[in-house]
């Protein structure tokens, strides 16, 4: 685990609707600046005229898991499907204040979205492979990235089945179709499916809850050997989840980043009394 | 608590009731139209099936059927001998051409012996007065006055000068008709002439040309019976006259009583020499026509003559494939991707709002003006009815079918599955291509096999557009002429039969089988695209 800077940053979120109005969040930001790979500097978005997210600050770092927790409907899935600009689907947005990844603009005008997805991969809730075979499915990205050469895609494929744990299960036979799979297993492959695009990020929006202890373990394990090459930030309802592979872990509550700090310290002891309520199983 | 039971009982009942209901319904019209259409493929073929089939479509052994021939032929030869030597009592007009034939023929004859001159006027005046006496015996409906007519004639039978001469067969012609005055009631025989013309006319049906008769124009003349079941039906014609005669109740109806024609009280030919016929055909018609069973699977190849009277449905199911095909080539891409584009692309305004309903209210529109809108529009267009502006208009028909189930389909593929293709940085194009439309495929694959259907079995709207009853086979091929030919299709086939001249009652064989024929065709369109639609969908859930 990499060392934690030890000077906090103190940030300026916006007013807090749960208690102490005048309080300032506790951020423990012990995020080295060198090494900041996402940045979100006062970042708001709306749904029409209902608020996602508002003004959210908080810097992720390059190669570490970063878990979003807090209560359904509050903001988290919303934040993270903005990394990549997922909420564009959604139609009449509107984004607000700065989200950069790589020190890229993300809402910017110019943003190539092909590029941005390319760099930000996102693993979804549900499974969602597509009803074509394994090699199919991990090839999709590099194929749209222009790599045509057979020898080249196989050598990808393997590498990122391998990297996603699942090639000793499917190297027997790579034309089946990906839904003959199980449920964790189709996960893993999704997991795959992202990494051929060599991105540099990858969002997971609750990763495991549609899987089954075993299969989400294996899930975890995942994640915990992917950290370092990849930035991870995870969404997810199980806060042992988030305590067991995160670095740090960042609370949402009705919109609002609350706390954000080293998970450990969050977990043992937290500086908000809406975090301790969350985590403790009082609210929420 | 028991008035929800029952609330659900008759919920049950009801519903189970209607789609019973349904089934018997199909099964009430299906079951009795296969049936009948299959007797246009399996029947018991005569003699007369296997000369039409040598004669139009070359098919056969040549010694088989002339030894079948000549076993009809000899069966056939007492009732055919019969019929005529009766009808030249009948038909006085055969006897006194021949009479004059004879007489012409002496001339010459004497000519050549080289008489005389003053011979040759005595006999021919001589000859003269022996035809003129025949004549007026074979005119006369007075038999007393026949025969004495006859007794002149009879008188010269004996001279000398017209024995060896062409002139002796007026002898052996008085002799004959001498023995027909003994059968019939000549003051009776306008009627029987008008009865005889009906008697000959279903011989003909039964057995093709009578001897002596050249051969008729049309393929359907030419030939007799050439299905057991409408030898039977011509038997009974053959047999039975109507007769109308006053109900016994106060009424006064006339009612219909089917008589023999051999009925020695009341049949009009009761009591004449033609009597025998009728039981020597109802006897020996198997011998004389050598019905056999047969399976006729041609019928789905053959061409036909001029109003299906023989020959298959070959032409007719060519052109509904084309006409299928082609109009599906037309909807099918541009139904999928206004669809696409309505629910991927347009945003959801007045104007898609307003296109929609355009859509579902020409989903609606009667065929028929499909078809006078084809007229008005794609025949003026191309320049005459032709095989593409039938299926240009059949593809306008099926379009909005198609588009309304290609976005229900679109409409129904999980976002999730476009989001993983956008996630990993695929365009919007690109998602759609290579994501949605595999997954929306079998939703498509139904919207189609409706369409299929609906396409294969319109009338109305070729009606005008392209299609005929009667017309050459469009060759197709790789130069895109046979596109500009009209074409026969199974839909306006079963239609031109239904509605032709009598047509129907004559050829209901064809008529239903031309019907079964597109029964068949759209089941087993629908079967393949359902294949189709199987295995789509088993490759999507992966099995």
């Amino acid at each position: 685990m990499e060392r934690l800077s030890p000077q906090s940053e103190p940030r300026q979120p916006g007013p807090i609707r749960l208690a102490e109005p005048d309080a300032k969040p506790e951020i423990q930001q012990t995020v080295r600046p060198e090494r900041i790979i996402i940045q979100a500097k006062d970042f708001s978005f709306y749904y029409g005229s209902k608020t996602g997210v508002e003004k959210i600050t908080m810097d992720i770092e390059a190669g570490s898991v970063t878990a979003i927790i807090g209560p359904s409907g509050c903001g988290k899935s919303t934040f993270l499907r903005c990394i990549n600009r997922m909420n564009d689907l959604i139609p009449n947005t509107q984004a607000d204040g700065l989200l950069t990844v790589n020190g890229q603009n993300v809402y910017d005008k110019n943003t190539n979205l092909v590029n941005l997805r390319q760099q930000v991969g996102m693993v979804f809730q549900k499974p969602n492979p597509f009803a074509k075979s394994i090699y199919d499915n991990v090839a999709y990205g590099p194929r749209l990235q222009g790599i045509r050469r057979r020898s080249d895609l196989d050598a990808i494929v393997e590498q990122c089945l391998r990297d996603a744990a699942l090639w000793e299960e499917v190297k027997e036979d790579l034309s089946k179709s990906a839904l003959a799979l199980s449920g964790g297993q189709q996960q893993r492959l999704c997991i795959a499916r992202t990494l051929a695009n060599k991105p540099k990020v990858i969002l997971m929006d609750e990763p495991c809850s549609a899987l089954d202890p075993l299969a989400t373990a294996r899930i975890e394990e995942l994640i915990a050997s992917l950290k370092g090459t990849y930035t991870i930030v995870i969404v997810t309802h199980n806060m042992q989840q988030a305590a067991r592979v995160s670095d740090r872990t960042a609370f949402f509550c009705l919109g609002k980043l609350i706390e954000y700090g080293r998970t450990d310290v969050l977990f043992t002891n937290p500086a908000k009394k809406e975090t301790e309520d969350y985590i403790t199983g009082r609210f929420g | 608590m028991l008035w929800r039971q029952i609330k659900n009982i008759v919920f049950t009942v009801f519903c189970s009731g209607s789609v019973l209901l349904l089934a018997a319904a199909l099964l009430f019209f299906l079951v009795p139209m296969i049936w009948k259409g299959s007797q246009a493929v399996f029947f018991r073929k005569t003699v007369e099936f296997d000369k039409m089939q040598m004669e139009l479509f070359r098919r056969g052994h040549p010694a088989v059927l002339e030894k079948i021939t000549a076993q009809t032929n000899q069966a056939r030869q007492p009732a055919l001998a019969l019929l005529d030597h009766f009808s030249r009592g009948v038909d006085t007009t055969l006897l006194s051409k021949e009479a004059r034939s004879a007489y012409q023929q002496f001339g010459r004859h004497l000519r050549y012996r080289e008489v005389s001159d003053e011979e040759y006027t005595r006999l021919r005046e001589e000859a003269k007065d022996i035809r003129d006496a025949f004549l007026k015996a074979v005119e006369t409906t007075d038999k007393t006055e026949a025969e004495s007519f006859l007794d002149l004639v009879d008188a010269q039978q004996n001279n000398p000068s017209f024995q060896d001469s062409p002139f002796r067969i007026v002898f052996s012609l008085s002799k004959d008709y001498r023995q027909i005055l003994q059968d019939i009631d000549l003051s009776r025989r306008s009627e029987y002439a008008a009865e005889l013309d009906i008697v000959k006319t279903e011989m003909r049906k039964l057995f093709g040309p009578l001897p002596g008769e050249s051969v008729p124009p049309l393929a359907q003349d030419r030939f007799g019976a050439t299905r057991w079941d409408v030898a039977q039906k011509h038997l009974r014609y053959l047999i039975y006259q109507t007769k109308w005669v006053p109900s016994e109740q106060e009424d006064h109806r006339l009612i219909a009583r089917q008589i023999r024609r051999d009925d020695p009280e009341e049949g009009i030919f009761g009591k004449t020499e033609l009597a025998p016929l009728f039981s020597m055909v109802e006897q020996n018609l198997a011998a004389m026509l050598q019905p056999r069973p047969t399976i006729y699977w041609q019928y789905f190849l053959d061409d036909s003559t001029a109003g299906h009277y023989f020959g298959g449905a070959g032409p007719e199911i060519l052109g509904t494939l084309l006409l299928t095909v082609l109009s599906m080539c037309f909807a099918v891409p541009l139904g999928v991707l206004s669809a696409a584009y309505l629910v991927e692309y347009a945003a959801d305004g007045i104007i898609t709002r307003v296109i929609r309903t355009c859509i579902n209210t020409l989903a609606g529109v009667p065929s028929i003006v499909y078809g006078l809108f084809g007229l008005a529009f794609f025949v003026l267009m191309v320049g005459k009815p032709c095989i593409l502006s039938a299926s240009l208009t059949l593809g306008l028909l099926v379009l909005p079918v198609i588009i309304r189930a290609s976005e229900e389909a679109i409409r129904a593929v999980p976002q999730s599955y476009k989001e993983a293709s956008l996630a990993l940085g695929a365009g919007k194009f690109r998602t759609f291509l290579t994501v949605t439309l595999p997954a929306a495929g079998p939703g498509i694959l139904t919207g189609i096999i409706l369409s299929l259907s609906r396409a294969a079995g319109e009338t109305a709207p070729i009606l005008f557009a392209g299609a005929v009853a009667l017309g050459p086979i469009p060759n197709v091929g790789l130069h895109p002429k046979w596109l500009f030919q009209p074409t026969r299709a199974l839909s306006y086939g079963c239609y031109d039969i239904t509605v032709g001249d009598r047509l129907a009652m004559q050829v209901p064989h064809n008529q239903f089988g031309m019907v079964m024929t597109l029964i068949l065709l759209v089941l087993l369109l629908n079967l393949a695209a359902i294949f189709l639609r199987w295995r789509m969908s088993r490759k999507l859930q992966g099995i």
